[in-house]
């Protein structure tokens, strides 16, 4: 397995240089975000990279205008702010009007950890996916970040490419296909994870520990919503108890994603959500992610704690 | 130009009736704000401003107008539906049962580009294609409706100064500077005078007419094409809200209202009455 020191946003920055080397309609407009990757665009493909200051609102109508001449764009910035301080200009340009931009966030989940709530974004998921015709794909690895950049030019509706800022572990190979909107890790019977974005790499972990305490316990990558309902269903129909796991807000977000499927589809499975309490709220809470995780609750171990009384429970 | 003047002014009453019957019907639609802009909107598609082709309305090659205060839709819509970008009939369902648009202004719509409503939008758009023309060395024009209360909105001033720095001169705003907003007048409100001065700062060359003279307006807009200018160019048209129908003028309360009972006889009255003291 390829060993990994590069992070989401240099893996899908690189790869689109290399397309945008090719296809002259590629912008990227970034509000003053860099990246190795960017550099080399704005000094070779100067036409094809906008920087238009910390104005996230404009950079998102830009956007739009341009998308409307037959670019494809790009719009960048810190996750938070290229979400949530043009959230009106996401809904009418992006879902109203069903314009084929990309917006690139970077530092999903706590990303930029020690830099405290303003810089973390865990209400994303459950407002974006509220609002039609926007697809979120929530990015797990390089290797994903890579095929994402790729998809993201062919797509004939808007995206938001949700990028952790930290370097992670790789799960993929070159070979996996993306196109499903979720990956089945381990395959499992009675019990499933689903995790998404940068907890699955952690989620890989735990169902590896419990399986050897003869849990035979699965794990489902899903990183594209609206959820490929089909597919899910069809993986898990069999299994008892489902475990989802976000760093995220639970309230609407990824776990009651879920939730909302196997309801409308009748399906009778035990649903454990682990995500972040809306009672414990935003945190001031500095050291790295993990004393933020612990925080929550969603640290590794904090997380088997909790999987193995759900699953001990009748 | 005199002929093309008064086709204009014969135009603008057209256009303001049929506006006026059309909201009637629906009881609904943004009259006065519609009102104050017209004699713009009619000088653009019937003046020789704007290149357009209704029979085509993704001709690449067309000028833009994105109408930024899609509040004013009833304006747009009519002189679309006259022009024949769609049948006459669909004014009669203007936001009603089947109607194929509403009291906002619809990016579905043939002719009418983008979805607004929500103000501070198309200013950008019209920036971001006014961007894509320049990157493809087209040489269409750009031209932006915006409401003068639009300006309060920060995300104007973002793009302003985004358009203002990169030169966009192939970017016409014009302000539809009505002094009137949605419970009061703007000076009552926040001064947002002085207009040119702000609009100057942020990179942009400026003018100031008056936005119901025909000759004023031609004379602007016949020279846009020849880029003599290097910056996008903000036309700050003094209007009034209401006008052409004195009993809505100079009154925030006829915001967003179409006039019903014993006021649609006024209204009307008052429309012909302004159409003879054109005339005369």
């Amino acid at each position: 397995m390829e060993k990994n020191n590069k992070t989401q946003r240099d893996a899908f920055w690189d790869r689109i240089y290399e397309i945008a080397k090719i296809n002259r309609d590629i912008i990227i407009i970034s509000a003053d975000m860099g990246a190795p990757a960017l550099d080399k665009i704005r000094r070779e493909l100067p036409s094809q990279f906008i920087n238009v200051g910390i104005a996230e609102q404009n950079a998102i109508t830009l956007a739009a205008g341009l998308t409307m001449t037959g670019k494809k764009v790009f719009a960048y910035a810190i996750a938070p702010f290229i979400t949530l301080r043009c959230l009106e200009q996401i809904r009418v340009e992006c879902s109203i009007m069903n314009l084929p931009i990309t917006i690139v966030g970077v530092g999903g989940g706590f990303g930029y950890e020690d830099s405290g709530p303003t810089h973390h974004i865990i209400e994303d998921i459950a407002i974006l996916r509220s609002m039609p015709n926007i697809m979120i794909n929530n990015i797990t690895d390089i290797v994903m970040a890579r095929a994402f950049a790729d998809i993201s030019c062919s797509l004939r509706q808007p995206n938001y490419i949700r990028l952790d800022r930290q370097v992670l572990p790789i799960i993929y190979t070159e070979e996996n296909n993306f196109d499903k909107g979720l990956s089945v890790i381990r395959k499992g019977k009675d019990f499933y994870i689903i995790s998404t974005g940068c907890m699955t790499s952690i989620a890989k972990d735990i169902s590896e520990e419990l399986s050897k305490e003869q849990k035979n316990i699965g794990l489902i990558d899903l990183y594209t919503l609206p959820i490929n309902e089909n597919e899910l269903i069809e993986t898990i129909k069999e299994a008892k108890k489902v475990i989802t796991i976000e760093e995220h807000f639970l309230p609407g977000g990824f776990g009651s994603a879920i939730c909302e499927v196997l309801m409308d589809n009748n399906i009778n499975i035990s649903v454990k959500r682990i995500g972040l309490s809306p009672k414990i709220g935003y945190s001031y809470v500095y050291g790295g992610r993990d004393e933020i995780r612990k925080h929550y609750g969603t640290d590794k171990a904090s997380m088997i704690k909790q999987i193995k009384g759900f699953l001990n429970e009748y | 130009m005199e002929d093309l003047i008064r086709r204009l002014e014969k135009k603008s009453f057209q256009i303001r009736n049929e506006m006026l019957d059309m909201c009637i019907k629906a009881g609904t639609g943004h009259v006065t704000s519609s009102l104050s802009c017209i004699d713009i909107i009619v000088t653009l598609y019937y003046g020789n401003i704007l290149r357009y082709d209704p029979k085509n309305p993704n001709w690449k090659e067309r000028d833009r107008f994105i109408l930024s205060k899609g509040q004013a839709s009833p304006a747009l819509y009519t002189v679309l539906a006259d022009i024949g970008y769609f049948e006459k009939e669909n004014l009669d369902i203007f936001a009603q049962k089947n109607g194929k648009f509403g009291v906002h202004l619809q990016h579905d719509v043939p002719g009418a580009e983008i979805t607004s409503g929500s103000l501070g939008h198309g200013f950008g758009i019209a920036a971001g294609i006014a961007l894509g023309a320049k990157i493809d060395r087209d040489l269409y024009l750009v031209f932006t409706l915006l409401g003068d209360g639009e300006c309060y909105e920060g995300s104007i001033w973002e793009t302003a100064m985004f358009a203002g720095y990169n030169r966009l001169n192939n970017l016409i705003a014009i302000i539809d500077r009505n002094y009137l907003c949605v419970t009061d007048f703007t000076e009552n409100l926040i001064e947002l005078e002085p207009m040119e001065d702000k609009w100057k700062s942020f990179g942009w060359e400026t003018v100031r007419l008056d936005g119901h003279s025909f000759k004023d307006l031609l004379k602007v807009f016949s020279d846009v094409r020849s880029r003599k200018r290097a910056k996008p160019l903000v036309i700050i048209a003094d209007t009034i809200k209401g006008r052409g129908i004195e009993s809505l003028c100079f009154n925030p309360l006829w915001h967003g209202l179409a006039p019903k009972d014993d006021m649609v006889d006024v209204c009307k009255l008052e429309l012909e009455r302004y159409r003879r003291y054109g005339e005369e």
